[in-house]
This record gives structure tokens, C-alpha cells and sequence, in this order.
């Protein structure tokens, strides 16, 4: 049990420390609920057409959703059913349903594509709501950038994560680095993979999946932005890839690491199967990742010792892309004000700390990133931290740019590091995403 | 009882019509609600500036003439022939020699049938999640074998090269669909009497004489199924580009119908892979023409 | 066959008669067709059988690099993976998930081996015996159902069985899964019916017998092949089926076992749960594979009835 903690474990660990803590409100909420069971006996009609049945769509992310929705249950006349939808399958799902007319009831939709929603109208406007959050200016600002259209707000944030690099603490050691001390720089880095790649064969520097976007727009991205750099102008309206210099240095820092061998050769077609995967081997010095992947290697791989970092610039300083989903009520349900009425209530400090943080995930309010929690392992005051330099870029068609596998940023991503045709890649990339772009 | 007094009054012949209409009545109605006018509706929105939320427009064909400008559909088109030409001649040399050699009722034959037909039994998108496995270069099987017998220097990536991953994909997908193509033929081996065989044999025909004059000729029929439902399936591939490849490496394997899922679910351009699926149909049809005239009996 | 040397043997010791010869090459030539069909045999055994070693290996052994020849420890971790998915906050009977999706595949899966047989075998019998208008037209119109990618009706199937409130229901689903399998089933049964001797129905029709009642007294046995052929193609078929389910269902608890398993096995950016994706391989393929070997004596006569004859 404990070597295979999953979500389940998770669950159940929680819900021990619920019942110690709330051991009171335990007792009041059986009550209630005999109290509610007399009533619905007495009224079975009436009840049934009070009761408001949601429906609620996931995809398959977050941990503490289920616990979320069962705590609403278990408290409220309405109730959340919950449909997880798998991840690559999302959009097509999702839009298929809009097209259909028949939307669930609340959506946590991956926050880059929540532009592409709004703008197309499909989501309820809820401004109001969100200006009279006492703490609205606490959430985290790169969701609340990307759930704004023409001023207005669509979506709050739900599940948050930010990009940063994990390392192998014992190979570190092993190499004569200091493992307290990670690297700063690309410079330090490729000289960690180096040392981390002399220790044997089957022992790489680093990882990347180059055959999946969205991993590298995830993990490869903040290393642009970190040294000041980006692929897109600050509005978001043209794509700089040959204007900006520091895009050309990241593909050659890229290409340095493939062409001196220090990433297993696998990496070149991974497609994200083992973008997690590689770094639990063992043999692997750095890999960039989220906070999603930390309690797996916690609880399943508990024999490799990590530790975090944040991206760093070519000179110094750090980003992360802001990711993770935000919650939305999609346009035509009947139910938008007990919906929001559920979204509120995530938000709060309750279900912040006793469900979020509990389980592992990263509060969405930045004032309750470190918590009691997050103390215990500092590992996880790093990976929240992360989202303090958390940045996301804002397009509609973020989709075609950055996470089609037939689109645009990965061929370029691949002609460049792989092909080594730097000059290639960057044009390729820029008439690309202009295309795209210009529509 | 006027309807039914109606119905006495037509001939037998009649009623053999109207009996005959009734019974396949069911499956016209089926086809029509269930593909016939999904049919139409893309056709209409194959019309129109059609997102898949969001305002629509029509513009006539402008979606059609616009498909000459697409260059990922011209290389999607090339693609998904030239997988069609090189996935078929293995599928049916291979499905042949299965055939014969499971053809005569000898000892466990059943047994050999039954585990050659085994993998058409698990579907298309398993399958391709089970070879991605059997191939990755790290926890893949094939490389392990290989690295252990000394036959490659390192893990090879052969999902990662346009040929290699063509010849693997080429490999899974004989490796499912060889058993239906096997059985068909098998069929059409048993309904050629030995008889037939055995006066070839007295006139001192050979092996190739007796295939080329015999076997193949009396099998067209068989043979003209076989080739038409495969051909139909190489066209239609999806699952092992969008499961195996995701279309790379470089964009080189996104097959034609990759291409419209793409463009309807991922560009959301529900309006041009419609165009595209539309001119799909075509293709198929002139195709599969071709295919039944080329192989149709000459009698 | 090279003819063999005509000279009769001499002595008695030592050489072999003409007939031993050739008794002795038939069995060469007959081990040597066991020999080729054993390594084919393995060869096509060998993926499924491979995955199954896995799916019992410990899960962080399943992700070993490079991978273990054979397991370590057998563990079913990987298939209580599959049971405990989902629905893991609430106790009890809800850790039964994999249950429900195997119960929601079953029923779809009868509906349309229900509906494909009733639908192939009427429809087969007119195609095959009867004279009417239009029958060609109509049976070729049935045929190229088999021609359009699916995936291009997908989003006006589903907004037309939104409207009839269709969607979301296992039976809606069953309705869709049987249209794509009527063009191979019709073509099937028509030729079943072909196949059977003329003769046998004149004398039953001159007695007077109803065209149901021929089919369903008489007919039926004959074309036993080919509708249990019809019905394993119907079950594989909607027992393996992605897209559309995964389109058409809205309620996780609608969701058939192509989707759930597609949900354990992926994680963010498409990561794959190695060892819990090959319990699933196992768990999808065990049924077919069931139904497959306990009906394959019929289905070899049927396709060779429904493919050949004519």
C-alpha cells in the first residue's frame, strides 16, 4: 500500500485526517444529513425537483477534484457529478458537446485553451462574481490573465502548476557536484549534464521528450523567457522567433545537449509517453517537469532522491509556464449560479489547505502557497514557488502553435536541436506561426 | 381488412417484390438515419465556414478549391497511397502462404488457424498501444532482444525514422490483419476441388503451374473481396498514425483521414474536413470501381 | 511432383521400395509445413503473450530499463490499478470502476450483435432471393457505408442523436456501432443465402408457406455460419471502439472500456502507465478472444460460405 500510494491512498489519507481533526463538525454533518434524510422521506416530490444536478468534466489531472466534489456532495442540497474525460481527448470532447448543444454544467478546462472558449463565446460571463472575491488579486495572475477576454473574466483557476527542473541528488553526488547547490545558468547546466553523463554508459544528463509539444512548451519555453526572451510580442500579435536573438541561443543550447549525446537518444521521438517515466529510471541527472509528477516519484519511486530547481536564464534568473486548468461554466447551462456558487466555495481557505495543499497540489492563491503542508517537504515550497515567475502565453490558437503534434513548434523545435539547422528552424518557425496567426 | 384484401389482389410476383422490399426495409431505414444523412448534413457543412463553435458562413465551395492550395493534404494523399501500395502486397503474399499451409485438414490445423486469426480479434487501437510498447527503444522488447543477440550496436528508434516507422507500423498492422485476409483465402483454396488439381498433376503441371492457371484464376472472386476491403482499410488508416506516430517523425506520417481528424477536431475547421472528407468518398469509390472491373469475371 | 525413378529396386536389404519413398518424403514434407507453422506460430503468439507477462510484473518493474525477461514477482498490482481507478474517494462498491465499464462495453456489445444479426439476416435474404426495384442501387448504397472515414459523420451523428435524445445512452450508441457493421454483415448473409440450394424453398413455398416462416423454420439452420460470423465481427467491432464512444457519452459512468482504459493509462502530456496499459491490453482482449474460440467452428463455414460462393 504504501509503496503504491496513488490516488487512492491519497484519498484515504486524507480523509483519516479529516476525521481527526473534524471529528465535531463530523458529528453535525451525520445530523444533517439524518435531518436531510427525514425530510426527503417526507417530501420525496418536492425534494426531487429542488435538487440540482450538475455535471462536471475533468480531464484526467488532478488529484484532488474527486475529493472536492465529494466534500460538495456530502454538504450541499445540489449535487456534482463528475465525468473525467481523458486529457488528449479534452477539446475534441468538448467541443464536440458545444456543437451538440449539450455542454456539462462546470468545466476545468487546461487553462491555454480557455481563450479559444471564450472568445467564441461558449462560456458565462462572470465578471460580477469575481469582483466581489475579497481575494480576487490573490489568485494566481497567469490563470486569471488567460480566463480574461475583452476585459471580462471567464474562468478562475483550479489546478495550477508551474515548470521547473527535478534532479537526481544521488547522481549529483556521484559527480562531484553540489547537490545543495543546483545549477544557475545554462552554462552550469550543460557542465552538471557533462559530469552526470561521464558516470557511465547508461547515465544521461538530461531529459527531453522531443516528440511532444506541449511538453516542451511546458519545460523549454521558460528557458526564453528566463534570459528575457520570447517567441510571441508582448500582445501577443506577432511571433519574434527570428528577432528575437535569444531563441536562436536556446535551440543551439538545445542542440549542444543532443549533438554531445548527453540526453538518451530515445528522447528525440518521445511523444510525452515517458516524459515522466525517464526520469524514474534512475539514470537521469535533470529533467524539466510539474508539480503533477512529484507525489508519483514520492510514493512509487521512493528509492530515487530528488530535488527542484527553477528554470533558469542563460545568465541567471528563472520562469516557469504557468499551467494547470481553470473552472469555467459553460454557455447554456440552467444551473450557472449554483455552479458558481461550487466554484466559490473551491476557492476558499478550507478546501485550499485541507484538500489542495493536503494532497500535494498548489493552493490557487498565491498567499497560501506556503502552508503547513508545504512546510514538511520544502521540495514542495520550490514547485509552488515556481509560479511566482509563472508566465502563459495568451492566444487563441495556442493549440495549433504550441501543442499540435503536427504543428509548428515542435518541427521547429526538431529541426533545430535534432537537425541541427538552426538558420532552418527559425524561419520555418516564424513563417509558421505568422500563418497561423494571421488565420 | 381492405389493406389486406389490397394485398391478395397483387400478383404472386408482386408480392414477391413488396415481400423481398420488406425484408431488407430495416437496413435501408438504418443506412439511411444512420449514414446517409449524417452524409448529407457533411456535405452542407462541407459548405460553409463551419467552426466547430462559434459563427458560421457559407461559402459555397470554396472549401474544395481550396484543397489544391493544402499542401499537408497532397502530401497526406501521397502518403496514404503509397502506405495503401506497400501494406497490401505483404498482406496478401503473407495471408496466402498462411492459407496454404493451413489449408488440409492435417493434425492441430484448427489450433494453427485459430492463433494466426488471434490478433484480428483485439482492436486497432490496442494493437497500436501494444506495439509502441514492443518497439520503444527503452522498455520495448524487440530492442532488448536485439541488444542481447549483438545485432544492433544500440536501441534502435524505429518509430523515429519516415522508413523505419513506415516498415514497423507496415509490420503491426500485417501482424493484425493478416487472419481475415488468411481465412478469406482459404475459403476460396477450399472451394477448388482437388479433383481439379490431381488431372493438373496427371498432365504434369508444377507447383507454379497449377497456382498461375488454377488457383489464382479460380479465386478471383475471393481475391477481388480480400483486395477491396483492404484497400478500403490502408485508406481509411487513422489509429496507428495518430497512436504509433502522431504523424511524426517531421509530419511525415499523417495519413488522410489523420489529416481530416486534425483539421475537424483539432483546428476545429469542421467546414474544410468536411470538404476533404467528401473527396475522400470519391476517391474510394472510383477505386474500389476500379479494383471490381480490373478483377470482375470475364464470362 | 518430379516424377520418380522408374527403375524397380534390385534387392531387398537396404533400398526402400518406390512406396516407402514416397511415404517417407510426405513426411518430411509434412514435419517441415509443423516446423514453418510452429515459428508462425510463435512469432504471432508472442506480442499477446508478452504483454500478459508484463501486465503480472510488480508496476516499477514493468518501467524497468532495460526490460526484465521475465518477472521478478507476479503481481496483479497493475489490474487492481484498473479496479481502483476513478471513483477511489468513495468506499465500497464504487472501487468496482473497472466493473462498470465492462458491464456498459457488455451491453452494448449485445445490442449490437442482437441488432446486427436481425438487421444482416432480413436484409440478407432479400438481397439473395428476391426480385424488387431498385435492389441493386439500394445494396450498393448499403456497401459504401463501408467507404466514408467515420470520423467525417461523427459530429452530425452525435447532433442528430442529441435531438432524439439518443446521446449519452448505451443504446444510442448500439444504434451507430450496428450501421457499421451491415455492409460486410448484408454482403455476408446474402451470400449465406446463395449458397443454399433453390430447391429447398420452392417445395416449402409451393406448400405455402409464409417467406418468415420459410426463413425462420427452415433457413435459419443453414445460415447458422454465417449470422455466428456476423455476430463475433458485431461484438469485436463495438467491443473495441474508441472515438465514437468517447464522443457520444457524457457521464463517466456511460463510458465504455476503450475509454476507461484510455483514462488510466494516460497521464498529463500523454504519459503512459506502462504496466497498468498492458493489464488493460489483457482485459480488452480476453472476451473477444473467449467468444472467438468458443464460436470459431461456425465462423470459418460462415466466411467461407458468405465469401466464395455466389
Amino acid at each position: 500500500m504504501v509503496e503504491t500510494c496513488g490516488t487512492r491512498c491519497y484519498l484515504n489519507r486524507m480523509s483519516k485526517s479529516k476525521q481527526e481533526d473534524n471529528a465535531m463538525s463530523f458529528g453535525r454533518l451525520t445530523k444533517l444529513a439524518l435531518l436531510a434524510l427525514l425530510v426527503i422521506a417526507a417530501l420525496p416530490l418536492a425534494a426531487q425537483d429542488d435538487q440540482i444536478n450538475m455535471t462536471m468534466w475533468v480531464r484526467t489531472i488532478s488529484f484532488q477534484t474527486q475529493a472536492l466534489v465529494d466534500e460538495w456532495n456530502a454538504n450541499n442540497d445540489s449535487q456534482i457529478e463528475l465525468t473525467v474525460i481523458p486529457s488528449g481527448e479534452f477539446v475534441t470532447k468538448m467541443g464536440a458537446a458545444i456543437a451538440a448543444g449539450e455542454p456539462p454544467d462546470i468545466a476545468s478546462i487546461d487553462l491555454i485553451y480557455t481563450p479559444a472558449f471564450s472568445s467564441a463565446g461558449q462560456l458565462v460571463d462572470i465578471t460580477e462574481w469575481v469582483r466581489a472575491l475579497p481575494y480576487a488579486d490573490d489568485l494566481t495572475p497567469a490563470h486569471m490573465e488567460l480566463g480574461m477576454y475583452e476585459g471580462r473574466n471567464y474562468a478562475v483557476p483550479t489546478a495550477v502548476d508551474g515548470s521547473f527542473i527535478i534532479y537526481n541528488v544521488d547522481l549529483f553526488e556521484q559527480a562531484g557536484l553540489d547537490p545543495d547547490n543546483p545549477p544557475s545558468t545554462w552554462g552550469e547546466m550543460l557542465d552538471a549534464m557533462r559530469a552526470i553523463d561521464a558516470l557511465g554508459d547508461d547515465i544521461y544528463g538530461y531529459w527531453y521528450s522531443l516528440g511532444c509539444a506541449g511538453c516542451n512548451a511546458f519545460t523549454f519555453l521558460p528557458f526564453i523567457w528566463a534570459s528575457g526572451g520570447d517567441v510571441l510580442s508582448d500582445d501577443y500579435s506577432e511571433a519574434t522567433i527570428t528577432s528575437d536573438p535569444i531563441v536562436r541561443e536556446s535551440l543551439e543550447f538545445y542542440n549542444a545537449i543532443w549533438e554531445e549525446g548527453l540526453v538518451p537518444e530515445g528522447a528525440s521521438i518521445d511523444n510525452g509517453s515517458n516524459f515522466t517515466n525517464a526520469f524514474a529510471g534512475g539514470n537521469i541527472g535533470m529533467a524539466g517537469t510539474g508539480n503533477f509528477s512529484l507525489s508519483r516519484y514520492k510514493n512509487e519511486f521512493p528509492d530515487i532522491h530528488f530535488d527542484l530547481f527553477h528554470i533558469p536564464g542563460k545568465d541567471g534568473g528563472t520562469a516557469s509556464f504557468g499551467g494547470g486548468d481553470v473552472i469555467a461554466i459553460p454557455a447554456g447551462t440552467e444551473h450557472a449560479e449554483e455552479a458558481w456558487r461550487f466554484i466559490e466555495w473551491t476557492l476558499t481557505e478550507g478546501p485550499q489547505i485541507d484538500i489542495y495543499a493536503a494532497n500535494g497540489q498548489i493552493p490557487v492563491r498565491l498567499s497560501l502557497a506556503d502552508n503547513e503542508y508545504s512546510r514538511e517537504d520544502p521540495r514542495f515550497v520550490t514547485s509552488g514557488s515556481a509560479l511566482s515567475v509563472g508566465h502563459t502565453p495568451y492566444t487563441v490558437v495556442y493549440n495549433d502553435l504550441f501543442n499540435d503534434p503536427n504543428g509548428p513548434w515542435l518541427e521547429m523545435l526538431q529541426v533545430g536541436i535534432l537537425d541541427g539547422d538552426i538558420d532552418g528552424a527559425l524561419e520555418l518557425g516564424q513563417e509558421r506561426f505568422t500563418q497561423i496567426m494571421e488565420g | 381488412m381492405i389493406r389486406q384484401a389490397a394485398v391478395w389482389n397483387l400478383s404472386w410476383e408482386q408480392r414477391r417484390k413488396l415481400t423481398g422490399f420488406l425484408f431488407v426495409l430495416p437496413t435501408v431505414a438504418f443506412v439511411t438515419i444512420f449514414f446517409i444523412v449524417p452524409l448529407g448534413l457533411t456535405f452542407f457543412i462541407s459548405l460553409h465556414d463551419w467552426p466547430l463553435f462559434g459563427d458560421r458562413a457559407y461559402i459555397g465551395f470554396s472549401n474544395y478549391s481550396e484543397l489544391a492550395a493544402d499542401r499537408q493534404y497532397v502530401k497526406s494523399l501521397n502518403f496514404t497511397f503509397r502506405y495503401t501500395l506497400l501494406i497490401t502486397p505483404p498482406i496478401f503474399i503473407l495471408g496466402f502462404i498462411l492459407a496454404s499451409l493451413v489449408r488440409r485438414k492435417i493434425r492441430f490445423v484448427g489450433i494453427f488457424r485459430t492463433i494466426f486469426f488471434m490478433p484480428v480479434v483485439i482492436g486497432l487501437g490496442v494493437s497500436s498501444l501494444l506495439w509502441v510498447w514492443l518497439l520503444d527503444d527503452r522498455v520495448g522488447i524487440f530492442n532488448k532482444i536485439l541488444l542481447d543477440l549483438n545485432l544492433v550496436p544500440k536501441a534502435q528508434l524505429f518509430l523515429g525514422r519516415p522508413n523505419t516507422a513506415m516498415n514497423v507500423i507496415i509490420l503491426s498492422v500485417v501482424w493484425k490483419t493478416v487472419g481475415f485476409t488468411m481465412i478469406l483465402l482459404l475459403a476460396g483454396l477450399q472451394a477448388i476441388s482437388d479433383e481439379l488439381y490431381e488431372s493438373a498433376e496427371v498432365d504434369g503441371a508444377g507447383y507454379f503451374k497449377k497456382l498461375f492457371y488454377i488457383t489464382l484464376p479460380l479465386m478471383r472472386r475471393t481475391i477481388a473481396l480480400a483486395l477491396v476491403i483492404s484497400v478500403i482499410g490502408s485508406v481509411l488508416a487513422f489509429d496507428q498514425f495518430y497512436i504509433m506516430t502522431r504523424g511524426g517523425p517531421r509530419n511525415s506520417t499523417i495519413s488522410i483521414v489523420y489529416w481530416i481528424f486534425n483539421n475537424s477536431f483539432t483546428y476545429f475547421k469542421m467546414g474544410y474536413g468536411a470538404a476533404m472528407s467528401i473527396v475522400l468518398l470519391g476517391i474510394l469509390v472510383a477505386l474500389t470501381g476500379a479494383q471490381l472491373y480490373i478483377l470482375r469475371e470475364k464470362d | 511432383m518430379a516424377a520418380t525413378s522408374p527403375e524397380k529396386p534390385q534387392t531387398l536389404s537396404g533400398a526402400m521400395t518406390q512406396q516407402e519413398i514416397r511415404r517417407l518424403r510426405r513426411r518430411a514434407l509434412l514435419w517441415l509445413r509443423y516446423l514453418v507453422l510452429v515459428i508462425l506460430a510463435v512469432l504471432f503468439l508472442f506480442p499477446i503473450f508478452w504483454s500478459f507477462i508484463n501486465s503480472i510484473k510488480l508496476p516499477a518493474e514493468a518501467l524497468a530499463v532495460p526490460p526484465t525477461y521475465l518477472p521478478t514477482r507476479i503481481s496483479f498490482d497493475n489490474y487492481i490499478e484498473l479496479t481502483t481507478y476513478g471513483r477511489a474517494g468513495e468506499k465500497g462498491q464504487d472501487d468496482l470502476g473497472l466493473i462498470q465499464h465492462v458491464y456498459n462495453s457488455t451491453v452494448v456489445a449485445l445490442i449490437t450483435v442482437i441488432g446486427s444479426i436481425v438487421l444482416s439476416t432480413l436484409g440478407g435474404y432479400g438481397f439473395a432471393r428476391f426480385n424488387f426495384p431498385g435492389k441493386s442501387v439500394l445494396f450498393i448504397m448499403v456497401l459504401s457505408t463501408l467507404m466514408i472515414p467515420f470520423q467525417s459523420i461523427l459530429i452530425p451523428l452525435f447532433v442528430m442523436l442529441v435531438q432524439v435524445k439518443l446521446h449519452d445512452t448505451l443504446f444510442g450508441l448500439a444504434l451507430v456501432y450496428i450501421t457499421f457493421q451491415l455492409p460486410f454483415g448484408i454482403f455476408l448473409m446474402r451470400n449465406s443465402f446463395l449458397a443454399v440450394p433453390h430447391e429447398i424453398e420452392e417445395s416449402a413455398l409451393l406448400d405455402g408457406c409464409s417467406s418468415l416462416s420459410i426463413l425462420y423454420r427452415l433457413m435459419l439452420r443453414l445460415v447458422l455460419p454465417g449470422i455466428v460470423t456476423v455476430a463475433i465481427f458485431a461484438f469485436i467491432n463495438s467491443w473495441n471502439e474508441f472515438l465514437a464512444a468517447l464522443i457520444f457519452m457524457s457521464d463517466q459512468d456511460n463510458f465504455t472500456l476503450p475509454v476507461f482504459l484510455t483514462m488510466v493509462r494516460s497521464g498529463l502530456w500523454g504519459t503512459v502507465n506502462w504496466g497498468a496499459l498492458q493489464a488493460g491490453v489483457i482485459v480488452s482482449i480476453i472476451p473477444s478472444l473467449a467468444i472467438f474460440l468458443a464460436l470459431q467452428r461456425y465462423y470459418m463455414d460462415g466466411l467461407m460460405g458468405g465469401a466464395v460462393k455466389n
